[in-house]
């Protein structure tokens, strides 16, 4: 049985000077709140944050730009480790974060697809299996095997979409909802993520999107300036 | 003792993850040449150009009946080190959008950069094994002994790579800072200069550990001998570079992210 259990969570870095010439432009990976304690500056990027989840579950994550949606999502994913607190999470997790990542664009759009399901841990066969799918769902037809630069804007998104979307993800992390393509391709789209989001044992979705969030999601996480501010049922979150 | 957990688990999951690392690096090989008409055979003339000027230019056969042989040796192994660290300092920021997107244990990029330089190196060995005829020098048993040198630099590799990376990563500077130490270095080491001679040269024939790694392909090859002392010295660096590199990984793997 999926499910995520969050307790205490928190994330605090110490934001590095690093050691350079060049001129300090500070960028912070995740948003949050600075600290300065003497010469030291750090970013506190969650704090408190509790939560549980179980199959069926449909998580709205929202908040202001900054607040930690995305952190909080790339501690679920694993990417950024918590510093304080727990995270335990049974079942597999996948993300949809930036779909395009990773593509080449001297490959043919078929080495892209075995390339991308390597880096996501597919193995050979599984990719043998699902690469037909994925190009029939894409229609790039004989574009297939041509470079990936020859693609227009529209194309290379319904292939990256097509791969991101071609698994069944037990826990399925989203920093907002996806799309591709001409509006033809977008209600396909729309039909597949719905489905993929049926399948999937529990959902985690950041979105300023408060419809859709309405439409997809039974539990709403509020973050405000790194900490929980409300972790309710949505239906109450909307009423307010 | 959580540390070196942490950096073995790293590395243990980079290890099975070989399909990607293999691919990938094959993919940039041939993206780095896809244009070209001679392709990756670009490495092989890239390599004899370069040797074959300093044999030219420097070329001294009457008082080192061997120079020919020297030079092509130690370039080989020389332009190898110098590649490896340079593209190391610069590792993990080339490979922020993956680093900042997926889960990739570290040890991915750093055998995906290994595997890079062992297939570039693999044509440059080419033309190195081409000089070596080219200058009639004797195929002996001992050249087996140059193979286990070769085999203990590629194990050397992905320490190195962690070891600068990680740098690299706190200190964007280094990246020039090397760049000009590994040109300095084509001077300092004796890559077309025989040593260890006397004085200021004597010096940093002794003290340049880059000498080692030179002399244990080298000599085997030219003297048709098991260069001991050298090999006892690279083993304690490569060991050395392994720990450090092990520390660093444990320590710093979950913070890169946060340094980029």
């Amino acid at each position: 049985m999926v499910s995520i259990h969050a307790d205490n969570l928190g994330l605090t870095y110490r934001v590095r000077q690093k050691i350079t010439l060049a001129s300090r432009t500070q960028r912070m990976p995740a948003g949050g709140r600075i600290e300065e304690v003497g010469r030291t500056r750090h970013v506190t990027a969650l704090e408190g944050v509790s939560f549980s989840l179980q199959a069926g579950d449909r998580l709205g994550l929202v908040g202001a730009n900054g607040a930690g949606k995305t952190t909080l999502l790339k501690v679920l994913y694993g990417i950024y480790e918590p510093t304080n607190g727990t995270v335990t999470i049974d079942g597999r997790v996948d993300a949809l974060f930036n779909i395009s990542l990773g593509f080449r664009a001297e490959a043919t759009g078929r080495r892209n697809i075995e390339l991308r399901g390597l880096i996501n841990g597919w193995s050979r066969d599984e990719i043998r299996t699902r690469i037909d799918d994925i190009i029939e769902f894409s229609e790039l037809g004989d574009f297939i095997d041509l470079p990936f630069k020859s693609y227009s804007q529209g194309m290379a998104a319904r292939l990256a979409f097509s791969i991101a979307t071609s698994f069944e993800p037990e826990i399925l992390l989203m920093d907002e909802w996806i799309g591709a393509g001409d509006p033809s391709f977008q209600d396909k789209a729309r039909r597949r993520m719905g489905e993929m989001a049926e399948k999937a044992g529990i959902i985690v979705l950041a979105s300023h999107n408060h419809a859709l969030l309405q439409r997809t999601c039974n539990k709403i996480l509020e973050l405000e300036e790194a900490r929980l501010k409300t972790f309710c049922r949505a239906a109450e979150w909307f009423e307010k | 003792m959580k540390v070196l957990q942490s950096a073995f688990a790293d590395i243990s999951r980079g290890l099975r993850m070989r399909s990607v690392w293999m691919a990938l690096a094959r993919e940039d090989i041939g993206d780095q040449h896809r244009r070209t008409t001679l392709g990756p055979v670009w490495l092989l003339i890239n390599y004899l150009a370069f040797a074959g000027t300093f044999v030219v230019i420097f070329g001294d056969n009457h008082s080192m009946p061997h120079f020919t042989a020297y030079v092509a040796t130690g370039l080989f192994v020389w332009l190898y080190l110098t590649e490896v660290i340079t593209l190391s300092i610069t590792l993990f920021t080339r490979e922020e959008s993956f680093i900042r997107g997926t889960t990739l244990p570290l040890t991915v990029y750093v055998m995906r950069l290994t595997m890079q330089s062992v297939i570039r190196a693999g044509y440059a060995l080419a033309g190195c094994l081409a000089v070596l005829l080219f200058a009639h020098t004797s195929l002996t048993i001992e050249w087996l002994w140059s193979g286990l040198a070769l085999a203990m630099i590629v194990v050397a590799t992905p320490a190195a790579i962690l070891v600068f990376a990680i740098a690299g990563a706190f200190f964007p500077d280094l990246s020039f800072i090397v760049q000009n130490l590994m040109r300095i270095g084509t001077f300092l080491t004796p890559v077309f200069w025989i040593g260890p001679g006397q004085g200021i040269r004597g010096a940093f024939y002794r003290w340049n550990p880059f000498t080692y790694f030179l002399e244990i392909v080298r000599q085997p090859v030219i003297n048709a001998e098991f260069p001991t002392r050298p090999f006892g010295i690279c083993a304690i660096i490569v060991l050395f570079l392994w720990i450090l590199a092990a520390l660093l990984l444990g320590l710093y793997r979950k913070k890169i992210v946060f340094v980029l």
